[in-house]
This record gives C-alpha cells, sequence and structure tokens, in this order.
C-alpha cells in the first residue's frame, strides 16, 4: 500500500466546504424575515406575502396532522378530509351547524319505501376543475366506489344495496335497510367518475375536484398547497382569498408560537394548558366548537366484579366525573352526560338535564357500601385499560384513585397502544374476561346522527367490535336497532331516549366529556368560525366567506 | 489487496448483515400486539372489509411466506407497499431520505468545523481558561439530549429573539417559483440556511462535543510524540509543528469517530424532526412504527441500516487509506 497523496487536499476541500457551508449558514442568519417554503416542508411565513395570483392574500392554516390523501374514495383522516374539503363539492354540505344543505344536490333527497329509496335530484351547472360536468354517473361512482374497492371508509356507504342513475340530473339510491342516517352518509365529495376510473392511484395524487379551491401541490403527511378556481361553478360560494396552505405543526406548543408570531393565520387544536396564551394574545382569538364526540368509561359488563350493576354504581361514587373533567379536559372540551355530543342532543331534543342527573358524586362511603353488598374482596385486582391517549389516561387514574380511596389497593391502570388496545377489547369469541379489562376509557367521532353513536357503542349487535362491554340489556339493544331501522323522526327520538336512559341508569357507560373544536384565529382573519364536525374546515361556502386582511 | 477489491469485500461482508437487519426487523415488528388494518380503520364493524384490505397487503398469507416475498422483492430494489401511505415504501423513502441526509450532513459539517479548532485549541492550551472552556463545552454537549438543545433553541432564538424560524426546511434545490419569498437561487439557498441553523446545531452538538474530545485527546498525545520533539529542537515553528506534524497523525481517531458517531446522527436526527417539525426518514420511521405499517417500519429500518453500514465501511476504508500500518486485509 503506497501512502495516499492526496490526503492534505481532501482536508483542504473538507475545509473549504464547511468554510462554505458556515459562510452560507451566516448569510442565512441575517435573512431574518424571510423564512418559509409553500413547497419543500411545509414551514410557512406571511410576514412576506409573495401571493402573485391576485389582490387577495392567501390564507395560512396549520393542522395537526399532515393529509395522507386526496381521492375522497379512500379518505379517512381528518387532515386530508380538511383539505379534500376545499377542493371537492358534496352532494350536501353542512350549514353553520351540522344540519345539511343542497349543495352539488338541487334540493333535499325525497324518500321512500319506508326509507331504502333516497332518490337525489342534481343541480344543473356544476362543472368539475377540467370542465367536465358534474353528472349523476359520478355521483353514483362516488357513493358505491368505497365499497366496491373494499377501501377504508367502506363502512359509512356500505348500507347502499344500489345506486341506479335515473336521467341525468336524478340518482336513486336503494338501501339494505332503513338507515335514517344516510342524508348525512351524502355529505360526501363527489369526483369526476371518467377521470378517476382511468386511473385511481394518480386521482389520489393529482385530484379533480368540483370545489372552491383546487389543487396545486401537497405532500402526504406533509403540506398541501390549494388555489382558488376563479370560474367556479357556484358565485355563491366564491372565496375570498387567492389561496390555503396548510402545514402541519404536531408540537402544539409550536403551532401556538406560530400564530402568536404571525406566521400562520389559523392553527388547529388549542391545548387546555395554551388556551390563556391565545386568548391573552392581542391578535388573535381563539374560536371552538364542541365537536361531534363522545368520550366515555366503560364496563365489562359480562365478566368480573363489573358484571354487577351495584359495583358498576359504587365505581360511580369512587370519584367525580365532573371534577376530573374540570382538572384534565376543560377548557379544551366540555362535560357530557350521554352517548350524544351536544349539536345531536339539541337537534333530537334529547333530554339531557334528567341524564345529566343520573351520575353520582363522590362518596366513599356509599361506593364502599355497595362494593361490601355485592361482595368485592378488597383484595380483587382491578384492570382499567386506557388508549395512548393523555386526557383518557387521566380519567383511568382518577377512577383507580377513587378505587384506591374505597380499600382497593391493587388497581392497575394500563395505557396501552392504540393496536393492543383494539386487539384487548375486541373480541370475536365471546365476551371479554375480567383479566383482558375491568373497565376502559375509549372515544368515539361519527356523523351527526344519534345512531352514529348509540349503536356502534351500545348495541348488542356490535359486541365485540365496537362495543366492549357486552352488556345483556336485551330490550335497550333492541330498541337501538328499531331507530335505526326507522325513517320516522318521533318513532327514532322515543326508541333513542328509552334505550339510552336504561342503559346510562345501569350505567354501562359512564360518560366523560366531548373535546371541542378549537382553532387560534389571527385577527387579520375575517370571517372564520370552527365547525362542530372537525372535517369542516369552511373558507368558502355558500354561507362562509373568509377573507384575509393584511 | 488493492483499495478497491477490499472495498468491494467489504461491501459484500455486509450483504448478510443487511439481510439480518431485514430478518430481525421483519420478525420483531411482526410480534409487536395489534393489526395494521385495525390501527387503519379503528373500530369497525365491517369485518368483511378488514379482510379484504388485509389480503390486498397480503397479511392474510403465512408470516414465512411474506417473509420470503419479501426478501425476494427486497433483492430486486421492490421495499413493498406502505399500507398506511398506500404507495410504495421506496416512493416515501426517497421523499424524505434527502431531508435527513441534508440534516445529517450539515450537523456533521458543523461538528467538524467547531469541532476540530476547539479540540486543537484545547491540546495546544493545556491546563489554560481556553482548554477548561473547552472541555465544559465538550462535556456539555455530550451530556445534553439533541431534543432538549433544540427546545432551549427554538424557545430562546425562534420564541423570544425571533432570529430563526421554529420548524419546517426549505430544500437547498428548491425551485425558487415553489418558494415563498424566494425569487432567486440564491435567496433559496439562504432560506435553507436560514431555516437548517438551529436543527443543525441541535443535532450536531453531540457530534461537535464528541469529536472536540477526541480531538484533543489525540492531539495532547500527539504533540507529546518524538517526532514533535524533534521538530521543536530543529527549531520548527509552534504553529507549523502543530499544523503539519501533530495534527495529521491526530486524525485517525477523529475520522473513527465521525463514522461511528453516524448512528448516533441517525437517532438524534429522529428527535431533531420531531422537535422542529421536519418531515424526514425520523418522522416516517415513526409514522411506521405508530400504524405497525411493517413494510414501512422494515424500509426505513433497512435503509438507516444500509447508511450506518456505508458509515462504518467508509470509516474503515479511509481509515486504512489514511494509515500505512493499516492494511487492506493482507497478512
Amino acid at each position: 500500500m503506497s501512502r495516499p497523496r492526496t490526503t492534505r487536499l481532501s482536508r483542504r476541500q473538507i475545509l473549504a466546504g464547511g468554510a462554505a457551508s458556515t459562510s452560507l449558514l451566516l448569510a442565512g442568519c441575517t435573512g431574518g424575515g424571510e423564512s418559509g417554503s409553500g413547497s419543500t416542508d411545509g414551514s410557512s411565513d406571511t410576514t412576506d406575502d409573495g401571493d402573485s395570483s391576485g389582490p387577495d392574500p392567501t390564507l395560512y392554516v396549520a393542522q395537526v396532522k399532515g393529509p395522507i390523501d386526496m381521492d375522497p374514495v379512500v379518505i379517512n383522516d381528518v387532515p386530508s378530509g380538511q383539505i379534500a374539503g376545499q377542493i371537492f363539492d358534496g352532494l350536501y354540505e353542512y350549514g353553520e351547524d351540522v344540519r345539511i344543505q343542497p349543495k352539488i344536490a338541487a334540493d333535499m333527497p325525497t324518500v321512500e319505501r319506508d326509507g331504502t329509496r333516497y332518490i337525489v335530484p342534481l343541480r344543473e351547472g356544476a362543472t368539475f376543475h377540467n370542465g367536465d360536468p358534474v353528472t349523476a354517473d359520478d355521483v353514483v361512482h362516488t357513493m358505491t366506489a368505497p365499497v366496491d374497492e373494499q377501501t377504508a371508509n367502506a363502512s359509512e356507504v356500505n348500507m347502499i344495496d344500489t345506486a341506479e342513475v335515473v336521467d341525468e340530473t336524478t340518482v336513486q339510491f336503494d338501501l339494505k335497510y332503513p338507515y335514517g342516517a344516510f342524508t348525512t352518509a351524502m355529505v360526501r365529495s363527489v369526483v369526476n367518475a371518467s377521470v378517476r376510473r382511468e386511473d385511481p392511484e394518480a386521482y389520489n395524487q393529482e385530484p379533480i375536484g368540483s370545489g372552491p379551491f383546487r389543487l396545486v401541490e401537497w405532500e402526504p403527511e406533509n403540506y398541501a398547497t390549494v388555489e382558488r378556481v376563479d370560474d367556479y361553478w357556484d358565485t355563491a360560494g366564491q372565496p375570498a382569498v387567492a389561496g390555503i396552505e396548510f402545514d402541519p405543526i404536531e408540537e402544539q406548543t409550536t403551532r401556538v408560537t406560530e400564530l402568536e408570531t404571525g406566521n400562520v393565520d389559523i392553527i388547529e387544536t388549542i391545548p387546555p394548558q395554551l388556551y390563556e396564551t391565545v386568548e391573552s394574545n392581542q391578535s388573535a382569538r381563539v374560536t371552538e366548537s364542541p365537536g361531534v364526540g363522545y368520550y366515555y368509561l366503560a364496563f365489562n359488563c359480562a365478566n368480573g366484579p363489573t358484571s354487577d350493576p351495584r359495583v358498576r354504581e359504587a365505581v360511580d361514587y369512587c370519584f367525580s366525573m365532573d371534577q376530573a373533567i374540570e382538572n384534565f379536559v376543560e377548557p379544551s372540551g366540555v362535560r357530557q352526560y350521554s352517548p350524544y355530543p351536544a349539536s345531536i342532543s339539541a337537534e333530537w331534543e334529547f333530554p339531557v338535564e334528567e341524564w345529566s342527573a343520573i351520575p353520582h358524586d363522590q362518596d366513599i362511603d356509599a361506593a364502599t357500601s355497595l362494593f361490601e353488598e355485592a361482595g368485592v374482596s378488597t383484595d380483587y385486582e382491578w384492570r382499567i385499560i386506557v388508549p395512548p391517549d393523555d386526557m383518557r389516561e387521566q380519567i383511568g387514574i382518577t377512577i383507580g384513585d377513587g378505587l384506591q380511596n374505597a380499600g382497593f389497593e391493587n388497581v392497575e391502570v394500563q395505557r396501552l397502544d392504540w393496536g393492543t388496545f383494539i386487539q384487548t377489547y375486541q373480541s370475536d369469541e365471546g365476551p371479554n374476561s375480567e383479566d383482558a379489562y375491568n373497565m376502559y376509557t375509549l372515544g368515539w367521532s361519527g356523523s351527526p346522527d344519534p345512531d352514529a353513536f348509540a349503536y356502534y357503542l351500545l348495541s348488542q349487535q356490535t359486541n365485540g367490535v365496537t362495543n366492549g362491554t357486552f352488556h345483556g340489556y336485551d330490550e335497550a339493544s333492541a330498541m337501538l336497532t328499531q331507530a335505526r331501522e326507522s325513517a320516522d323522526y318521533e318513532t327514532r327520538r322515543e326508541r333513542y331516549i328509552d334505550a339510552t336512559t336504561q342503559l346510562l341508569e345501569a350505567r354501562v357507560h359512564l360518560p366523560a366529556y366531548n373535546l371541542n373544536n378549537s382553532y387560534g384565529v389571527n385577527d387579520a382573519v375575517d370571517g372564520f368560525s370552527a365547525h362542530p364536525i372537525a372535517t369542516e374546515v369552511q373558507v368558502a361556502t355558500d354561507h362562509t366567506t373568509v377573507s384575509v386582511s393584511r | 489487496m488493492g483499495l478497491l477489491r477490499y472495498t468491494l469485500w467489504r461491501f459484500a461482508q455486509a450483504i448478510p448483515v443487511l439481510v439480518g437487519i431485514v430478518t430481525i426487523t421483519f420478525f420483531l415488528a411482526n410480534q409487536i400486539p395489534g393489526d395494521p388494518v385495525e390501527i387503519m380503520l379503528g373500530p369497525t364493524p365491517a369485518q368483511e372489509q378488514v379482510e379484504a384490505i388485509r389480503a390486498r397487503y397480503g397479511l392474510d398469507r403465512p408470516l414465512y411466506e411474506r417473509y420470503l416475498t419479501y426478501l425476494a422483492g427486497v433483492a430486486t430494489g421492490d421495499l413493498g407497499q406502505s399500507i398506511y401511505f398506500d404507495r410504495p415504501v421506496a416512493e416515501m423513502i426517497l421523499l424524505r431520505l434527502p431531508v435527513t441526509l441534508l440534516l445529517m450532513v450539515s450537523a456533521f459539517a458543523f461538528a467538524i468545523v467547531t469541532a476540530i479548532p476547539l479540540g486543537v485549541l484545547s491540546a495546544k492550551r493545556r491546563n489554560e481558561p481556553a482548554d477548561h472552556v473547552s472541555r465544559v463545552v465538550s462535556l456539555v454537549g455530550v451530556s445534553t439530549p439533541s431534543f432538549w438543545i433544540g427546545l432551549v433553541l427554538i424557545i430562546v432564538f425562534a420564541f423570544y429573539l425571533g432570529w430563526f424560524p421554529a420548524r419546517g426546511l426549505v430544500l437547498p434545490w428548491a425551485d425558487p417559483a415553489d418558494v415563498r419569498g424566494a425569487a432567486t437561487r440564491l435567496a433559496v439557498l439562504r432560506q435553507s440556511a436560514h431555516h437548517l441553523f438551529l436543527p443543525m446545531i441541535a443535532l450536531g452538538t453531540l457530534q461537535m462535543a464528541q469529536i472536540a474530545r477526541i480531538e484533543r485527546s489525540s492531539m495532547v498525545d500527539s504533540l507529546q510524540g518524538e517526532y514533535v520533539t524533534l521538530a521543536r529542537a530543529y527549531g520548527v515553528p509552534e504553529s507549523t509543528i502543530v499544523r503539519k506534524h501533530a495534527f495529521q497523525v491526530a486524525q485517525l481517531p477523529v475520522i473513527t469517530i465521525v463514522g461511528l458517531g453516524l448512528s448516533t446522527a441517525l437517532g438524534g436526527a429522529v428527535l431533531t424532526e420531531t422537535v422542529f417539525e421536519i418531515q424526514g426518514m425520523g418522522r416516517l420511521i415513526i409514522t411506521a412504527i405508530n400504524n405497525q405499517d411493517y413494510e414501512l417500519i422494515m424500509g426505513t429500518t433497512l435503509v438507516f441500516g444500509f447508511v450506518y453500514v456505508v458509515g462504518v465501511i467508509v470509516t474503515d476504508v479511509a481509515y486504512s487509506y489514511l494509515d500505512p500500518r493499516v492494511t487492506y486485509g493482507d497478512d
């Protein structure tokens, strides 16, 4: 081996490279107000507004996570839905609350055959961004493709038996069973069937919608940029901003900092400990709306001591859910006394006051005597499983503390990863044992219909799938099925009230809270407010026009 | 054995190592409780849908069959399909790898450019105030986790002073038309440097401290060598002795520590990317693990393993290349 002759030269080159890098970095250090990229890695800066697409500025939105998909047929996550909502229009759209109104549909659907047939008239003049008209075939493809292709969101439309094009402006859906919540299922973004059929994967990369914005570019789990469609078919929903840049900022403190420094206009989800920071900001405000969700404690009603209703009531006496929510959830969320979010309860006029009187205040003596009456030994080893979420873990820990106060020394609150959690509480071989869990905390979000909560979480039909209680209240469960399969509002309402009251009194669940959809909004933004539906970031709709003045 | 043959031989030796990485990762990942499809769908009543998606990704096949299929795929450059992203794993890696490499190269550049003068200065002024300061800086650098440094940098330089952005990265090769506020290539480079500065320091501080410590001790040894004494006896100026006689010999341990520092830097990149919201390989592997995306876990781990193995080989080759006492495997 000969001694290398180029060592010194290489070192010099390295040093020269290093010096060049350092110079470049120092140059960058002096770059002051220049920062941000709309394309490479999701950082943004509104201090230098390089908008070139018109006099209206761009709106900068910081999401909690980035989008995964852009094709509504496959989208199954909130961030993707928030962006797709700008690019696509649906047959129907949400108004300022959870009530829906026609968009591509010309009117509300006609319901026939005891709620198993929905006939939808279409509006004329709706067009996709490539100029294609929105047709009945596009609507049929939108509603049937998820099941045909077995996509992750197929369960949202799997009640459809057949979907037919009646004529150019009429679509007919026949359902497998009456499904009262079908109207909300039609708030799906309508895709361009002919383009999508050619290459579904390409459509997921470069979707063509009929909404007020078109997609410019995006990167999975990262940023997305949309620009205004100047010749948008629905003049009532014409945007007042040139475009929107969505960037994910997962770290909540960074998200708030970016709002404070004016680098973004809107940030999603304000954590409880940072509410005050945002509210005290001179140039920003908080807008929030209770979401369509439900977080709860559920009991193993089939095995172990919690199969006895007296024990479940004793657990209720062990702690104060009101206090726990105040400590760990507010102001990011609100106390909820039933499986139904406030918006649903209000729309359906549910007896929320009556239900709010069911849970007990903390009373350890009452708890102890009920445990003794039920014959639960203080040596009993309790197991509470919680998902990887701080709030739900805190609820579990609070209950654990309450049980310890009642004399139980062996209480385990186990935080499980999602995969393990789901595997533990789901079962296709009958009720889970008490060794799996005595209690679990979980949450659920769904469409704004009682069925989306009551059926999935409390019906025996969903035992071991989305209902881990395995309760034996057959009558209540049957009522939930009847409510689901009825198209009559009054019948449904009565069934939901009766079944829910029975199950709450039996303490199959202890309802806990619902989270707010909260946003921090720079004062330069006008017209934006939080919506109960998490995927609804309403910037340009028939009833909302968000503008930015810099 | 010549340099080329030696290098090829070392790369050939790396193949079983990589197969080992794939094998261990594959079976470990598949032993994690839970199911990626159930995580993707959440609790859902549609069992047929779960089964259809499992079949689509081949998760319904026996483990050994999936393993063999995966190995065959890797051999042809096919790293499989990500369940979470529903895209080829290779596509996701190609999207994210340049970001992490940029971060790592910058961190190492920062570390080398600062650590070597610091180490040399420290050794030359041994037991003087400059040495004490240098040693304290190195000790703090070695002892402080990169994510904590990152958070402090964000609080001070982004939040309070507002000198640097708290998150994100502008890639230097990005099209100026795609970078807001950057009309020219130079402006893109400036923005890139501006964004890179804090993460570079956060990730590079540990490397800097390690290199500075090794540089110092190596230079101290070197400056006590007989050839240095001889040079001094000949009246060679001290600066020339340090620069020409002592420095070069002292770099061999430094090269080793730089090569081995790759693994630490890869681990640090995961944390640094998380703190600074940079979408690189580190974030990708976290997403893969959180969602039990088997193919993505294996693909990202394989790339991390490959980068590490290449780092070690390059170190070995450089070591043999620079030090005449080290042979290319000849007896």
